[in-house]
């Protein structure tokens, strides 16, 4: 029936826009996401605006430095949801190839630009600067998903079910790793890892996988060189006070911020640790903020606005139109979801530190429309599908 | 609508799904639990000593005032220069240490060291600094735009009368607090609550852009009223000094002024004294003698410069205890009255020495004093005779009554340090080693001067021990009484009737015994000298002490004075000690108002019959004034004195002015009588003088400093002879309110 109708669409439609745009009759998007996507967003902006109100008038001499450019990407990325979410998906199937050799291609670039913090992890054009972390992202998502639906019923063979998706993993992870970024390259991991395990990848693979892991941490435990390193950062992570200035700075910050916050936290916009104690409190640390002034309350509000987005988006994978709907949404959703899960464990020290953001929280434009436009991408997936939209 | 995932797919996503929320949220939520709700208060805290910053707003300190309303000591506002050197660089740090050092004269190396503190936010550049010099630092500051200089209110006290009262008074420390004193004994009720401003800071350690601060304000201090008479106060500092260099006192000495019948402290007083306004530095001559023998800046001279300060700092009055010798025979006779041992009528013997435990002890007039009356044994101070009337009381009653007139335990005078000296047990006292007998005229043990004088005052006001003290009222910031002293009566120690006869024998010791030197004409006072051997001390020094009372026929008020090791040793507490309680009693007792009783005798010795000079040559007539103590001026040409002003046979004071006029003319010539009203005693003498007037003064008496002259015998303006005696009548201005 769902053909049938498809081949009757098909028929009236003409020209490139109406291809790309199609029109749908009597389906909507997932209402239910779209709302806690909304809520996100504007629960997010807000405490962007309250975290980074203070870091705006002391370091740019503007207290709506950072929501101001905020608000504008995420009015771009508002657009590119909408427009997204009325496109065809199968239209990102197309670019899935071509985006690797531009991602790749742009990661190799950032070798090339200044580095910050002795990492080489953004562009640079002109005043415009970006991470083609954002980027390999969703390129990843798109190569996954275009591999996962190619190769459904040849999972099982190494050249087909493992081969392809390593080495996206082995280029994009690789390079990013060495700029070096090891929080995105986790994070990228961990999508790939997700997209794989939903996408039906035999169990026999994800067992060696999980070898290859503990192989990992074997190697890790073995090499002096390494372990010093790992233990430097697992002592930081147990034991903060040992550096209060040094490398226990940070995280201290934000545990001060979070415990300030008690039960109701001090109220919103009442932030003490945002004046220049949390380092960057509108971006990896914005939850700490929000920890402060919304309480155990508001960080709880926070948690189950991203625990719905994910149950809701796994729900349109289960109820996707097709498997490459299914497997992109699953990528997205990963990414926000891994990426949460990782922003609030590092900045409450349930995990060893490292600079990862929160979606729709963290301040930086281009992530944030790239986020925005995932979602619309989302979206489109669930018009098409079968789930209750209501 | 079948989807397209299949079982396995969706039962992945499903367990994915479950892994992230429940996993993944479940970790967040748990450590969120821990550090929000476990440990939150432990974060906050710890977050809070960083956020926040606590400036301390001093409450103002109480002032403290003389009962005659003069400030004694006060506040005043100043400024607390402080920088934060987390705010500011290196060249920055430079240029403050370069500005401050000139404006406030900080050393340049003591603003650069603080500055090396850089996590910092609040290091003081200069405490105490006035208004003028504060505001130019912070000008400073801002027009070389050098973050981070702030001005905080700090206080600053100061002493207006200097060394007056400075051993009562104490002084304050760096930080305000009392440190000796009343300043230290009171300091609670002086310093009031500071007040605290919470500001939050951000990371850089400045304020917040915004107002975000909790104030509480500061609660001013309360403000001390005296019993300290400013007036008495000078005049026993003005002998005393006097005394001191007379008598090269070499180890201090001390007065007190004491209201008999409260127990109130009028004056009190430690000399060589220092000035509280900067109370470290060494005042005394002796103290500097003893320092110049070190080499300065070396370990001893230190060591010795610290102990002199204490030295400078102690209260000897209430912190040093000292053996009273013969003026505690006062005690002794109050005793002997109260329990029987003696009566008024008891007679002793005295051959010159008496021997007790085996030891023979001398009298000071070593070929005796024979047969004495209880009277005449107290008049010649007489050690045998008081020997034996240590035995007549016997130990245990000696004992008592040491007790009871509160000797051997502080007096609860509310000054800091009280020292309560030390006496014999009850057994020691009742062994037959001569312990009470030498107790009885004084010696072997010790007391402090305000335990002394507060039994003497017993003994003579009707047998009631009074607790002295030295704050009358406590005044709130805004002057309202917050407490008033009650005079406290520990016990009545010996009766009315007792207490009458210790008076009329104290008066004899001054008319005519060893106190005779203390004799003020118009008072009856009463008095006991004592000289005693420093039994503790190698040197061999004495210690010379007078006690004196007036009036006698209604006691009012009692002076102690101790010269403590005066340079020559062949002297007497009725030499040396007498005449300065004498002198201190002949100021004060007009200035309290008590009324002069002139004996004939004592009216001879102050005024003078104006002899007859007319007919006379003006050399003769002039020779004439000069032999009754007058002065005499001689207006006009002629040869022979041709009348007189005033006439002969008038009484007037030795010193007053005649006027001897030599020819009609200068007769003629009249002066206009000035306006003395309001005008204090040596101010209108001098005024007289100068119109050539003579002054006839009644009441108070010219010599007090606060007597006014309330009416004059001839009013203003009137045409009068040269030389016209005109009387004065004076009275005690009213004593004003002490307010704030």
């Amino acid at each position: 029936m769902a053909e049938k109708k498809r081949a009757a669409r098909k028929k009236t439609q003409e020209g490139f826009f109406r291809r790309l745009f199609p029109r749908y009759e009597n389906t909507s998007v997932d209402l239910t996401f779209l709302v806690m996507v909304i809520l996100l967003l504007v629960f997010g902006l807000v405490m962007m605006f309250s975290a980074s109100y203070a870091q705006g008038y002391y370091r740019e001499g503007n207290s709506y430095h950072y929501i101001v450019r905020q608000l504008a990407w995420a009015a771009l990325g508002l657009l590119a949801m909408f427009l997204f979410s009325r496109m065809d998906y199968h239209v990102w199937r197309k670019l899935a190839l071509a985006s690797f050799p531009v991602v790749a291609g742009l990661l190799i670039a950032c070798f090339f630009m200044p580095p910050v913090n002795e990492a080489r992890r953004w562009i640079f054009i002109g005043n415009f600067q970006f991470q083609p972390s954002e980027l390999a992202k969703f390129s990843l998502v798109l190569l996954f998903a275009h591999f996962l639906t190619a190769n459904e019923k040849r999972m099982g063979r190494f050249k087909y079910g493992v081969l392809p998706f390593g080495a996206i993993l082995l280029v994009y992870v690789g390079l990013v790793v060495f700029e070096p970024h090891l929080s995105a390259a986790i994070l990228l991991a961990l999508m790939g890892v997700i997209m794989l395990i939903v996408g039906g990848l035999p169990g026999k693979w994800i067992a060696a996988g999980g070898g290859l892991i503990a192989a990992g941490v074997g190697l890790i435990a073995a090499v002096p060189m390494l372990r010093e390193r790992f233990m430097e950062r697992f002592t930081i992570w147990q034991n903060p006070e040992s550096d209060p200035l040094g490398k226990g700075y940070q995280i201290l910050q934000s545990l001060y911020a979070i415990g300030s916050g008690g039960l109701m936290g001090t109220g919103i916009g009442n932030s003490r640790q945002k004046y220049l104690f949390l380092p960057e409190p509108q971006n990896d640390y914005v939850f700490s903020v929000v920890c402060e002034e919304l309480g155990f309350v508001g960080a709880l509000v926070v948690i189950l606005l991203f625990a719905l987005l994910i149950w809701r988006g796994f729900a349109i994978v289960i109820k996707a139109r097709d498997r490459f709907g299914a497997m992109l949404v699953t990528g997205f959703i990963a990414q926000v979801g891994v990426q949460a899960i990782l922003n609030m464990a590092v900045v409450t020290n349930a995990l060893p530190s490292t600079g990862i953001s929160l979606p729709f929280f963290s301040y930086g434009g281009t992530a944030l429309a790239i986020l925005l436009g995932e979602m619309g991408i989302v979206l489109s997936v669930s018009r098409q599908s079968t789930v209750e939209k209501e | 609508m079948a989807s397209v995932p299949n079982k396995k797919m969706r039962g992945r996503a499903v367990f994915i799904a479950a892994i992230l929320t429940l996993l993944g949220f479940g970790l967040v939520i748990f450590q969120l639990y821990r550090v929000q709700l476990v440990e939150g208060e432990a974060y906050k805290q710890e977050a809070m000593s960083r956020q926040l910053r606590a400036t301390t707003i001093s409450a103002n300190r109480g002032a403290i005032y003389s009962s005659d309303g003069q400030v004694l000591a006060a506040s005043a506002t100043s400024w607390r220069v402080v920088f934060s050197p987390a705010g500011i660089t290196a060249e920055e740090a430079e240029l403050l240490a370069d500005g401050m050092s000139e404006i406030l004269g900080t050393d340049r190396a003591f603003i650069l060291e603080r500055a090396q503190n850089k996590k910092s936010f609040y290091q003081v550049i200069k405490t105490r600094v006035d208004k003028e010099s504060a505001d130019a630092a912070y000008q400073f500051a801002l027009d070389n735009k050098i973050d981070g200089v702030t001005l905080l209110p700090d206080s600053t006290r100061y002493y207006p009368y200097g060394t007056m009262a400075s051993t009562v008074l104490g002084f304050v420390n760096a930080d305000n607090e009392g440190a000796y004193g009343l300043e230290a004994y009171y300091n609670s009720t002086l310093s009031g609550t500071p007040g605290k401003i919470v500001t939050a800071k951000n990371a850089w350690g400045t304020d917040m852009p915004y107002t975000y601060q909790d104030i509480t304000s500061a609660e001013d201090g309360n403000s001390l009223v005296l019993t300290l008479d400013s007036n008495i106060q000078s005049v026993i500092e003005k002998h005393l000094a006097t005394a001191l260099t007379e008598h090269a006192v070499q180890n201090r000495a001390t007065v007190i002024v004491q209201d008999v019948t409260t127990g109130a402290i009028l004056g009190m007083t430690t000399m060589p004294d220092y000035d509280p306004n900067n109370p470290q530095a060494i005042v005394s001559e002796i103290s500097l003698q003893k320092l110049a023998q070190y080499e300065k800046g070396s370990d001893e001279y230190k060591k010795a410069f610290a102990h002199e300060q204490q030295v400078q700092w102690s209260n000897k009055a209430v912190n040093e205890a000292y053996e009273p010798g013969s003026v505690f025979k006062v005690i002794t006779t109050a005793t002997a009255l109260e329990t029987g041992a003696v009566t008024m009528n008891s007679g002793f013997n005295c051959t010159g020495s008496y021997v007790v435990g085996g030891i023979t002890k001398h009298c000071w007039k070593h070929a005796g004093h024979g047969a004495q009356t209880l009277a005449q044994a107290i008049q010649n101070s007489c050690n045998p005779a008081y020997m034996q009337i240590g035995q007549r009381i016997g130990g245990t009653d000696f004992y008592n009554f040491f007790r009871a007139f509160g000797l051997t335990d502080p007096t609860g005078i509310d000054l800091p340090g009280e020292e309560s000296g030390y006496f014999y047990s009850e057994a020691q006292l009742n062994s037959t080693q001569g312990n009470l007998e030498t107790a009885a005229f004084g010696q072997s043990f010790k007391v402090t001067p305000i335990q002394l004088i507060t039994a003497i005052s017993a003994a003579v006001n009707g047998g009631y021990l009074y607790e002295p003290y030295v704050v009358d009222k406590i005044l709130d910031c805004e002057g309202n009484v917050v407490s008033v002293t009650e005079p406290t009566v520990r016990r009545q120690v010996i009766s009315e009737e007792t207490s009458r006869q210790v008076c009329k024998l104290m008066e004899g010791v001054v008319t005519a015994g060893s106190g005779k030197n203390a004799a003020v004409p118009g008072y009856s006072i009463g008095g006991k000298t004592g000289t005693s051997e420093k039994l503790d001390s190698d040197r061999g020094y004495y210690t010379y002490s007078f006690a004196g009372v007036a009036p006698m026929d209604d006691p009012k008020v009692a002076v102690l004075l101790i010269l403590d090791e005066p340079y020559e040793t062949d002297l007497y507490g009725s030499t040396v000690a007498a005449p300065v309680v004498g002198a201190i009693l002949s100021e004060i007792l007009p200035y309290l108002g008590v009324e002069t009783n002139f004996t004939a005798a004592e009216r001879a010795a102050i005024n003078a019959e104006v002899p007859n000079a007319v007919g006379q040559s003006a050399h003769m007539g002039m020779a004439a004034m000069t032999q009754k103590q007058l002065s005499a001026v001689i207006v006009g040409g002629g040869d022979t004195v041709i009348a007189q002003v005033p006439e002969a046979g008038a009484v007037i004071r030795k010193g007053s002015t005649v006027i001897l006029y030599t020819d009609q003319e200068s007769r003629q010539q009249k002066v206009k009588v000035p306006d003395v009203r309001g005008k204090t005693g040596q101010v209108v003498n001098t005024i007289l003088v100068n119109a050539g007037l003579n002054l006839d003064a009644e009441g108070i008496g010219k010599i007090s400093d606060t007597a006014v002259a309330v009416e004059q015998s001839i009013e203003p303006g009137t045409e009068v002879p040269r030389g016209t005696l005109i009387t004065v009548k004076f009275s005690n201005s009213v004593k004003q309110e002490a307010s704030p």
